[in-house]
């Protein structure tokens, strides 16, 4: 596509936004820079094309751009809201709450802008801060879910669950959420026993958070002993094996009639779950025997026998909202290769999985992700582990409902589950927590861990 | 409507149609070329009066109506071999042998020139068809026997010498110093020394024989007995270029740098003042690691640029880019996670010893290592077992496929190639009892062959309890000591400096692919880290391998053993730190191989001051 016709500024620009909210970056960044030639200064512009760097991950020029699009200002509370965006993006915490603070000082009654602002001040840990700014976006706009959600995140961090799960509900009116489950005109469960029909539970979000709330099927199935579970299919085994009554399912096609659905993250709030009041704490998931067998025959043959195995994960899923801070990096683990008498296994899966190729450390690393095949095969792996060190991630769910001693490596602003300061959890006896105590550094929780793991001989 | 055609590149003076771009269907039948016979005679003739000329143009007639003439194939490999060129005489006798495959003599040459280029595996094909053709001919056996012996397999060379004796019944002074020398790579010095004290007393002036008991003693460490056996030498050949090398060689063994250097300074003078080139290739490497010592380093650099100009000149040996290339895409595309999971495993055998694999590029320091490990009790030193790349080559037929490797593995899918790989680990595993190199007692054995990590995947389904130790070392070091030495492996990489680091960003992205496609016993260990804290190394080298530490390996080179690749000279002295980051004296000649290599650098963690 060419232009040929010189349009008038506005219309290069509102051409522009919509390519830029159809994704089509390529295309709005050629129209910017050719109006950027012709106009350099223009605040609107700058700032537009800074937003298309960003969206097309050159987040240094997005960050010049936009604090040109400031410096000679037209709408600065929208340049302002958006800096503090791609400077949280960057990790320039204080520049982001500054900007964020000045965007919300400039337009006291957007909630956007209130809300970015919570957003950052969990991350910097200012929970006091982040529920106020949150509760205060809500005065203006009480139907607007991102607050909401953000005003979750701190209470269930804080340990402040009752509240923290009736907000928690409002994650499935987050703009870009795909939506729970074909339309339906049967109800939400509420936690009232029936016995007559089927209860449809659907596994939703993450596996790690499958793993940590299966737990509750078995006591959903006391209240409603016919239970339907719409799953992904790496999570089938997990779920059979915690109710293996439940009709496991992984297309809606082959969905069963049901009286009353729920998201299996909506169980805990309906339990009633308190730090105090947990269920399940007991080991939940075990190996497939003969699996195990085969799985320790390789590893008998590809580590030491005489060296304690310790299995690592050093990143989670990428297209994970947070995985920037969860994900650590195989580099970071050179603290724990330096402990003497282990052997590394490598569970990691996914992209970050090649860096098992860049390793040099000391102790043996021997990279199974290669031939880890399902979560079957990890289960069947640690059964030949002595212990577990994982970033935040599936894995560690897979480790600790097994009850396999694991030390989970957790950002400075935790997901909400892991609470604050505490390195124990209520959900797992068997997981120790080494939290980071500077954000995107891991290099003290990394030989904390390294150094318990020399400790627990 | 066809193009002019040229001549050939290969300087053969016959058109690229009728020599190395031959199509077979070109070639007439015999029968249509029969009135060719009297030139092809003619064209003999004249060759034996000495008519070269005359005897050139006849045989580029014949060749051109009919290229598989072998009587002027012979004749005109026989003129171009003479005019010095190489890789016209080499294509011509190719295609005579081709054409001609029972014409023993010119097997014999086929095997004996590849052998000398260092095309040790095709040179081997070519002899064991002159030994089919003629199984009595001593001269047969003879040729098998030096080629195993360079080919590092001594114990194979040693029966065909003995079977050289056998057949003609005499004890030949030569062959008796060529077995010396077969027995020599086997370390039986003592009996080597007695062959070699036979073989002049019935032949007191062979120079070969002088500079290889030269070399014996050596290699055994009795420098002034070296000394004598090349005063012998040079008594009837004065000024000898070899016995001045290997003098010179002693004399670095010594320590004696200067005297060493001035020797084949003079040598030099000498040989251009009698209107030679001057040193040859192998001198001039030998000169350059002597100004190394001495820290004249620009020295040192032209020395072994020149050394390697002149190796190409004479040698023909360039890299083979595109079949590296090739291979190493291959193999990357073959072994894939995926398909690996449906690959089986060959079996663990526990009832012989099994392999170590001490992988690395050449100059890395495997040969440190194995010294190192063999000076174990439960570890006998293979050296560098060729058995993979046998394995690889027979592969085809072994697995009857019509593949080659590394895609010939799929048979292992068919019902009747299930134990395909077991019968492929116990090819290896009896050429390695036939080889005689475990020692009584030992459970494990090194196979320190260069660059076997290029064959990392095959390795692991062939052996895959064996431990993978992969030597690093700082690619820049590894870079000078290319420069610095001559050897082939590789396809010839380091032909040139570009080349070896180009082959080295190769070799080490197929490592990281492997290591990423397969769960691998696969322990990396730096050749710095072993210089500068050499037990810490030790331990965790045989901690991996699952054996007790032993005192007796941080004395490795009180060793006795003869390691005979280039590095015997080095590991036969205490270790030291001078051969770490020997490339900063080189920086601002390594431009072209830091562009080349800063990525793989920086990978291995390494950094460029």
């Amino acid at each position: 596509m060419s232009i040929d016709v010189p349009l008038p500024l506005i219309d290069v620009l509102t051409l522009a936004a919509r390519l830029e909210a159809e994704k089509n970056f390529a295309f709005a960044d050629r129209l910017l820079r050719r109006a950027l030639d012709v106009a350099p200064d223009e605040p609107d512009a700058l700032h537009l094309s800074g937003i298309v760097d960003f969206r097309m991950d050159r987040r240094e020029e997005a960050l010049a751009k936009i604090e040109r699009a400031i410096a000679h200002g037209v709408d600065i509370r929208l340049y302002l809201r958006n800096i503090s965006e791609v400077y949280r993006a960057l990790g320039r915490f204080d520049d982001a709450v500054a900007a964020a603070r000045r965007a919300a000082a400039l337009a006291p009654d957007d909630p956007v802008c209130l809300h970015n602002l919570a957003v950052i001040q969990y991350h910097r840990l200012e929970l006091d801060d982040c529920i106020a700014t949150a509760e205060a976006a809500l005065k203006i706009d009480a139907f607007m879910p991102g607050p909401h959600f953000q005003l979750a995140e701190a209470l269930l961090l804080r340990g402040e669950w009752a509240r923290g799960w009736e907000e928690y509900q409002w994650r499935f009116d987050l703009p870009g959420n795909a939506p729970l489950m074909p339309p339906t005109t049967q109800p939400r469960w509420d936690g009232t026993p029936f016995d007559g029909g089927v209860l449809m539970l659907i596994a939703d979000q993450g596996f790690g958070d499958v793993i940590q709330f299966a737990r509750y099927i078995p006591w959903a199935a006391t209240l409603c002993p016919h239970i339907a579970v719409a799953a992904a299919p790496e999570v089938v085994p997990f779920l059979r094996q915690v109710y293996p009554q439940a009709n496991v399912f992984t297309e809606w096609r082959h969905a069963p009639p049901f009286k009353a659905f729920r998201a299996l993250s909506g169980l805990p709030m309906l339990h009633g779950t308190r730090p105090d009041r947990m269920i399940g704490t007991e080991p939940y998931l075990r190996a497939d025997p003969a699996r195990v067998e085969a799985w320790k025959e390789k590893l008998d043959r590809l580590t030491p026998r005489s060296k304690r195995r310790i299995g690592i994960v050093w990143a989670g899923r990428p297209t994970h909202n947070n995985d920037r801070w969860r994900s650590a990096g195989l580099a970071a683990f050179a603290p724990l290769a330096a402990v003497p008498g282990i052997a590394l296994v490598a569970l990691q899966k996914g992209p970050a999985a090649s860096q098992a190729s860049t390793y040099f450390g000391a102790a043996p690393l021997v990279n199974m992700g290669a031939e880890i095949g399902d979560f079957e095969d990890t289960m069947a792996i640690m059964e030949s582990l002595d212990m577990v060190v994982t970033v935040d991630t599936s894995v560690g769910h897979v480790a600790a409902a097994m009850g396999k001693k694991t030390f989970i490596l957790i950002a400075r602003a935790p997901d909400w589950r892991w609470l604050l300061e505490r390195s124990d959890t209520p959900w797992y006896p068997s997981v120790t927590l080494f939290r980071q105590t500077v954000t995107g550094d891991w290099s003290v929780p990394m030989a904390a861990a390294a150094k318990a793991v020399a400790a627990s001989q | 409507m066809n193009a002019p055609s040229s001549t050939c590149p290969c300087g053969s003076g016959l058109r690229s149609e009728r020599c190395c771009a031959l199509q077979l269907a070109a070639i007439p039948p015999a029968e249509a070329t029969r009135h060719l016979v009297p030139l092809v005679e003619r064209a003999v003739q004249a060759y034996q009066q000495g008519a070269k000329d005359v005897a050139e143009q006849l045989c580029l007639d014949v060749l051109e109506l009919a290229p598989d003439r072998p009587g002027a194939l012979s004749v005109l490999y026989s003129i171009r071999k003479e005019q010095g060129k190489a890789a016209a005489a080499e294509a011509l006798l190719r295609r005579l042998v081709h054409f001609d495959p029972n014409n023993f003599d010119a097997t014999n040459e086929l095997a004996l020139l590849l052998m000398r280029k260092g095309a040790l595996g095709e040179a081997e094909i070519h002899a064991r068809n002159a030994i089919r053709i003629a199984p009595q001919a001593a001269q047969a056996h003879n040729l098998m026997g030096m080629i195993m012996t360079e080919a590092q397999r001594p114990r194979l060379g040693e029966y065909h010498y003995r079977e050289v004796l056998k057949i003609a019944g005499t004890r030949d002074p030569i062959v008796l110093a060529n077995l010396a020398w077969c027995l020599k790579n086997q370390g039986r010095m003592e009996e080597a020394r007695a062959l070699y004290e036979e073989s002049t007393a019935a032949a007191p002036e062979i120079r070969e024989t002088l500079l290889g008991w030269a070399r014996l003693e050596e290699a055994d460490r009795n420098f002034d007995s070296a000394a004598e056996k090349l005063d012998r030498l040079e008594a009837f050949s004065p000024n000898d270029p070899a016995a001045t090398l290997t003098r010179a060689v002693v004399l670095g063994r010594m320590k004696r740098h200067d005297e060493a250097l001035a020797l084949l300074d003079r040598q030099a003078v000498a040989e251009s003042a009698g209107g030679g080139i001057g040193l040859g290739a192998t001198e001039l490497s030998e000169k350059g690691r002597f100004l190394d010592q001495l820290n004249r380093h620009d020295e040192a650099w032209a020395a072994f640029v020149e050394g390697k100009r002149l190796a190409r000149e004479i040698g023909g040996n360039a890299y083979l880019d595109p079949v590296a290339d090739n291979l190493i895409s291959r193999l990357r595309g073959f072994f894939m996670s995926g398909r690996l999971s449906l690959l089986p495993r060959a079996g663990v055998r526990t009832d012989v010893p099994q392999p170590i694999f001490v992988l690395g590029f050449p100059r890395s320091g495997t040969t440190l290592v194995e010294q190192t490990l063999s000076a174990h009790p439960a570890i006998s030193a293979g050296d560098e077992l060729p058995l993979i790349n046998d394995i690889v080559n027979i592969m085809p037929r072994m697995l009857n496929s019509p593949l080659t490797y590394p895609e010939a593995l799929a048979e292992l899918w068919m019902g009747d190639q299930r134990d395909g790989l077991d019968n492929l680990r116990d090819y290896y595993l009896q050429k390695v009892a036939q080889m005689d190199v475990v020692e009584p007692g030992a459970s494990w054995f090194t196979d320190k062959m260069p660059l076997n990590e290029t064959h990392l995947g095959l390795i692991a389904l062939l052996f895959p309890a064996s431990p993978l130790i992969h030597v690093i070392r700082h690619p820049l070091d590894v870079m000078i000591s290319s420069m610095a030495n001559h050897f082939t492996h590789g396809f010839f990489c380091a032909s040139a400096l570009e080349t070896a680091a180009l082959h080295f960003v190769r070799v080490s992205e197929l490592v990281a692919h492997y290591r990423n496609e397969m769960a691998l016993r696969y322990l990396p260990v730096r050749y710095e880290t072993m210089v500068t804290n050499q037990e810490e190394t030790v331990r965790q080298i045989l901690d991996f391998a699952g054996l007790p530490f032993d005192g007796n390996t941080l004395r490795f080179h009180e060793n006795r053993r003869y390691a005979r690749t280039a590095s015997y000279a080095q590991v036969t002295e205490p270790l030291y730190d001078r051969s770490l980051y020997r490339y900063k004296h080189y920086r601002k000649h390594l431009g072209p191989a830091i562009e080349i290599l800063r990525p793989i650098i920086e990978r291995l963690g390494y950094t460029v001051d």
